[in-house]
């Protein structure tokens, strides 16, 4: 039985005198990865933003796991189980790419002040599985042997998976994916999306994902929304999306 | 003047100094805090110390509440500013110490204004010699130097410490994945201003006497070039700044006393410690040592983990 895990209610918001996203209304639900599409400048990412916490909305309401969540902060969003990626990755260069990860990670004792100077045998073995279970996600995405170096090293497909990885790292309820596969060498694509699925299955993860490789989208989406103009026009299973006229016209123009 | 008093005395400052840097790094470095009101800080602390052995306390006692005080004006101060970005914290502390050193001075009846307030020494020894008193300093510093270094070091270096390097490296990422920046920044505040503030006490009860003009802005300055000097996130680097920046102060002071120079000799050191803070920027932007890595036991083991088939095979 899916749950309902993000529902959004005419959702508006706009900068200056351009509606970015205008009266977006779309339900996401556990267990399945959920596809969003659409032209350039499209509204996409700034849905994705607004639902993070990163902007507030100017209409409608959003709902994570029945709570409000339309006027909290993106980390009080996180400490709910929605986790935000950025299609441009935000790492923190300076740091090692299992420091980057270990940031990531959910209810670190070590995180807090007073546990960290005066609990320190109590976050030391947290932190021992927390780091093997990083080793594990930067295995999947072939990271591993970076693990030492500075994020700030890497390539620019190598940050787009580590952006990835910080993502899985969070353990999110529901993870939003901006363009995982893009800049990112076809094999190594599908191999994301290979591994996006695995997590599915095995951890109950479930996923909203913008991405313009189609093919790879189409294949493991059960559910895809089609924006366009900041408004959904079509949504659909992938195959009925594939028919529509509509989505031909927005997204492929012909 | 008897050398050896010269020396210590040294030693004393470059140990005060020294916890300044800590803190300053603290902020500064790991966290990307730019505090350009550290010397409000230091002042509270002093002048806490000093209002306070004036009505009988004891002087750890005199410490210690400088230091909370500290931390409370340190967290409140920073509270309008946590949720904007950095640089206008770095404006209102800025501004903040001076209105703080000019209500003191204008104030006569809180701590003597222009006319200052005589503080007396931490550990006073009936009939010291001047020398055996600046020992006796010596050990004061130097045992809360090492507690400060500790707490410090066991603040960054760790998953803490994790967290507030990402924060400075990009706030918004760290925010999306879950941690409140401006929880961070409030505590990172009230730890490096506590710092500050021992410092503070430290100093008044050195000089035995403290006024509103011992804490000029240069002072912040002087200690942005520790640490800069030393090594942005790195501990070892804001001693070693503080020692080498209290070695050039007092290098350039005596040189004054035998060169006849065409200009004011103060002004010749302001002038050395903007050639010195320029040349540091652009020929070793990141200090004389480097970022320290978070060594955490997990991650070590990883490293040696990963590190030994490898070996092996070379």
């Amino acid at each position: 039985m899916q749950e309902t895990l993000l529902r959004i209610k005419e959702v508006s918001k706009h900068f200056g005198g351009v509606w970015a996203v205008s009266g977006v209304s779309l339900t996401i639900k556990s267990g399945s990865i959920w596809g969003l599409i659409g032209p350039n400048g499209s509204g996409k990412t700034t849905l994705f933003n607004t639902v993070a916490g990163l902007h507030r909305p100017d209409a409608g309401d959003i709902y994570f796991n029945g709570t409000r969540i339309n006027n909290l902060n993106p980390h009080q969003i996180y400490t709910l189980g929605l986790v935000n990626t950025f299609q441009i990755p935000r790492l923190f260069p300076r740091l090692s790419v299992l420091d980057n990860m270990l940031v990531a990670a959910r209810g670190h004792q070590g995180d807090k002040f007073f546990n960290n100077l005066f609990l320190r045998k109590s976050w030391q073995a947290q932190e021992g599985e927390l780091a093997e279970k990083a080793m594990e996600i930067l295995e999947l995405l072939e990271l591993d042997h970076l693990a030492s170096s500075p994020a700030g090293e890497l390539s620019g497909g190598q940050r787009k998976l580590l952006e990835i990885g910080r993502g899985v790292m969070a353990s999110p309820t529901l993870l939003l994916l901006d363009e995982p596969a893009a800049g990112v060498n076809p094999k190594l694509a599908r191999r994301i999306f290979e591994r996006i699925e695995d997590l599915r299955e095995k951890k109950g993860l479930s996923y909203f994902i913008i991405e313009h490789r189609l093919e790879l989208l189409f294949d493991f989406a059960s559910w895809v929304y089609v924006m366009d103009k900041g408004r959904v026009v079509v949504e659909g299973r992938p195959a009925e999306v594939a028919e529509n006229p509509t989505f031909y016209q927005v997204y492929l123009g012909e | 003047m008897d050398p050896l008093i010269y020396v210590l005395d040294l030693v004393v400052f470059i140990g005060i100094f020294s916890i300044v840097s800590l803190s300053l790094n603290l902020e500064f470095g790991f966290t990307g805090l730019a505090n350009f009101g550290k010397v409000a800080f230091f002042l509270v602390g002093a002048y806490t110390y000093a209002l306070l052995s004036k009505a009988g306390l004891p002087f750890y006692l005199c410490l210690i509440a400088g230091a909370s005080t500290s931390a409370i004006i340190g967290f409140l101060v920073s509270l309008p500013t946590l949720k904007l970005r950095e640089d206008y914290l770095a404006i209102v502390v800025l501004t903040f110490g001076e209105v703080l050193r000019l209500i003191l001075k204008s104030e006569r009846w809180l701590a003597g204004g222009v006319w200052g307030i005589a503080v007396s020494p931490a550990i006073p020894i009936a009939g010291a010699s001047a020398r055996v008193d600046t020992l006796i300093n010596v050990g004061l510093v130097y045992f809360c130097l090492v507690i400060c270094f500790v707490v410090v070091q066991l603040t960054t270096n760790s998953p803490y410490g994790r967290v507030i390097r990402a924060i400075r490296e990009d706030e918004l990422a760290a925010e999306t994945l879950g941690k409140d920046r401006a929880k961070y920044r409030g505590q990172v505040l009230a730890l490096g201003s506590a710092i500050a503030g021992i410092a503070g006490g430290l100093y008044a009860q050195y000089i035995r006497f403290i006024d509103p003009y011992m804490f000029m802005p240069m002072l912040t300055f002087t200690v942005w070039i520790m640490v800069i000097l030393g090594g942005p996130a790195n501990n070892w680097g804001a001693l070693l700044g503080a020692v080498l920046v209290m070695l050039f102060d007092r290098g350039t002071n005596m040189a004054k006393d035998y060169l006849t120079l065409p200009i004011d000799p103060i002004n010749l050191q302001y002038i050395l410690f903007g050639v010195l803070i320029i040349a540091v920027l652009l020929y070793r932007p990141q200090g004389l040592l480097k970022e320290s890595r978070i060594k955490t036991k997990a991650i070590e083991m990883i490293r040696h983990a990963r590190n030994a088939p490898k070996d092996k095979r070379s």
